[in-house]
């Protein structure tokens, strides 16, 4: 009897880890939407500092949130919009506060450092709310005697690739009485459409050719070897590049930069599933090369990082 | 007079079997008419039928069978709307269900309204050959079409497979 409940106990456990890894799923891409930059300097919410000299424009995400109720209403009528097609969109205004209550943080790591961070707004934002798709929105009133019309555009980019993986934009209708807040709405609902078929576009490509992602190799200035060692009569450049073409969906990769200090390897289009079911993105995939470099007979010690789901860097020397 | 009220109906029933060979075989145009509410597309459709009766009661079928297969093109202001399906092959792929979708009384209706409740602007009447060409003015409720065909398993969902 006893062995029986054990034989029912093993059997029962390994029908549910077989459904598990039978509905491993790839990992949901996330969006967020941003107002342009060009919307930013049109509409004034821009900030201008001194840059030994030079004088740079950024924009001021803050205070656009603050104070520009159209913006406001824009982004949640395309939050509400995604939402009903299945994809829960990062809400920009509490990521920029997160940003906010990170300067301090920040502040203490340059410090500590000794050198300035040098990061673009957009830099700061991706990191606070790796979202893998950005929204960036541009919208300006035209008006041509009384009557006025809506220039709208959407633009999706991969947070990673930084490629303009779905688009939508044009020009409403005149319109001589309708508020431009309701012009605005007419705007989105008349694009989101076409958007978010690009965005499926992009999807089906992403599940027949595989997920794009970049890999850097870089090295410790202590490490006393480089990209040119041989390795059994191979650059360990070519040993690299081997495994990256082994291991690439349909060997699709290509290696825009090479020298004996870094490898910089871009569309490399990986799985979204490893050789178990489950999902992988650019740090997991890149793991497998991480051991292969540890184990012998290259015994290489290395850092693997990555940047969200899209880029990963391995730093050949140290830990 | 039971001889006259069926040789009647036989004859409205024949048209409508010529309206839907119409439908399967594209013949029919669609419009865009306007930016309708949230979710939904306001079309004209153009229909063909030796009665224009039939050709109004048709264009809704139409509305829903170009927004699933074929999509329309845009007009000032307006953008154009890709089909629903991004597989061309669908509709023989899927054969049996479509049939029973678009059979007469079948589940189309549910998504589809006529916007000026079947009155046809007498611009939009027009006589080609022996047929009427009709424009009829219809709201399709998208997002609710969009979401039946997902759970139906007939389409795509843009989150699929994630």
């Amino acid at each position: 009897m006893k062995r029986q409940i054990i034989k029912i106990a093993l059997l029962s456990i390994m029908i549910l880890g077989a459904a598990t890894s039978g509905f491993s799923q790839a990992k949901k891409p996330t969006l967020m939407v941003v107002p342009s930059d060009v919307w930013c300097n049109t509409n004034g919410y821009m900030q201008v500092y001194d840059d030994q000299g030079t004088k740079v424009k950024i924009p001021d995400y803050k205070r656009a949130f603050q104070e520009s109720n159209d913006l406001l209403a824009v982004i949640s009528k395309i939050n509400g919009m995604m939402a009903e097609r299945g994809f829960t969109v990062k809400n920009m205004e509490s990521v920029v506060k997160t940003l906010e209550s990170e300067r301090a943080e920040d502040a203490v790591l340059t410090s500590k450092s000794g050198a300035g961070v040098s990061e673009s707004p957009m830099d700061k934002l991706k990191k606070v709310a790796k979202a893998d798709i950005i929204i960036q929105l541009t919208w300006d009133v035209l008006k041509t005697g009384p009557k006025k019309s809506v220039r709208f555009t959407l633009q999706g980019l991969d947070a990673y690739t930084d490629k303009e993986v779905a688009t939508a934009g044009g020009t409403g209708n005149p319109s001589f009485s309708a508020e431009t807040a309701v012009l605005l709405e007419e705007a989105v609902a008349d694009k989101i459409d076409n958007f978010n078929a690009g965005l499926q576009r992009h999807f089906d490509d992403l599940f027949a050719n595989g997920r794009e992602i970049i890999i850097r190799i870089k090295k410790f200035d202590s490490w006393k070897n480089d990209l040119e060692t041989e390795y059994g009569g191979k650059e360990l450049n070519v040993i690299i590049e081997d495994w990256v073409r082994a291991n690439t969906v349909k060997n699709r990769f290509s290696n825009s930069d090479a020298t004996e200090n870094m490898m910089l390897f871009e569309q490399v289009r990986i799985p979204l599933y490893d050789a178990n079911g489950n999902a992988i993105d650019a740090r997991g995939f890149t793991r497998g090369l991480q051991k292969m470099l540890a184990a012998a007979p290259y015994s290489i010690v290395n850092k693997l990082t990555a940047k969200g789901l899209g880029q990963a860097v391995i730093v050949l020397g140290e830990k | 007079m039971l001889l006259i009220t069926g040789f009647s109906t036989a004859v409205y029933a024949q048209k409508d079997k010529k309206a839907n060979a119409d439908t399967e075989a594209w013949r029919y145009e669609l419009e865009v008419a306007g930016t309708g509410v949230q979710g939904t597309y306001l079309l004209k459709v153009w229909s063909y039928s030796k009665k224009p009766n039939v050709a109004i009661e048709q264009a809704k079928k139409n509305a829903v069978h170009g927004i699933i297969f074929k999509g329309f093109a845009g007009d000032q202001g307006i953008l154009g709307k890709p089909p629903l399906t991004t597989n061309s092959n669908l509709e023989q792929e899927k054969d049996e269900w479509f049939k029973a979708f678009f059979a007469d009384g079948g589940k189309y209706q549910k998504f589809v309204s006529l916007a000026s409740d079947g009155a046809v602007a007498a611009e939009d009447r027009m006589k080609v050959g022996k047929q009427y060409k009709i424009g009829v003015l219809v709201s399709v409720n998208v997002a609710l079409l969009r979401k039946d065909l997902e759970d139906a398993g007939i389409i795509k969902s843009l989150n699929a497979g994630f």
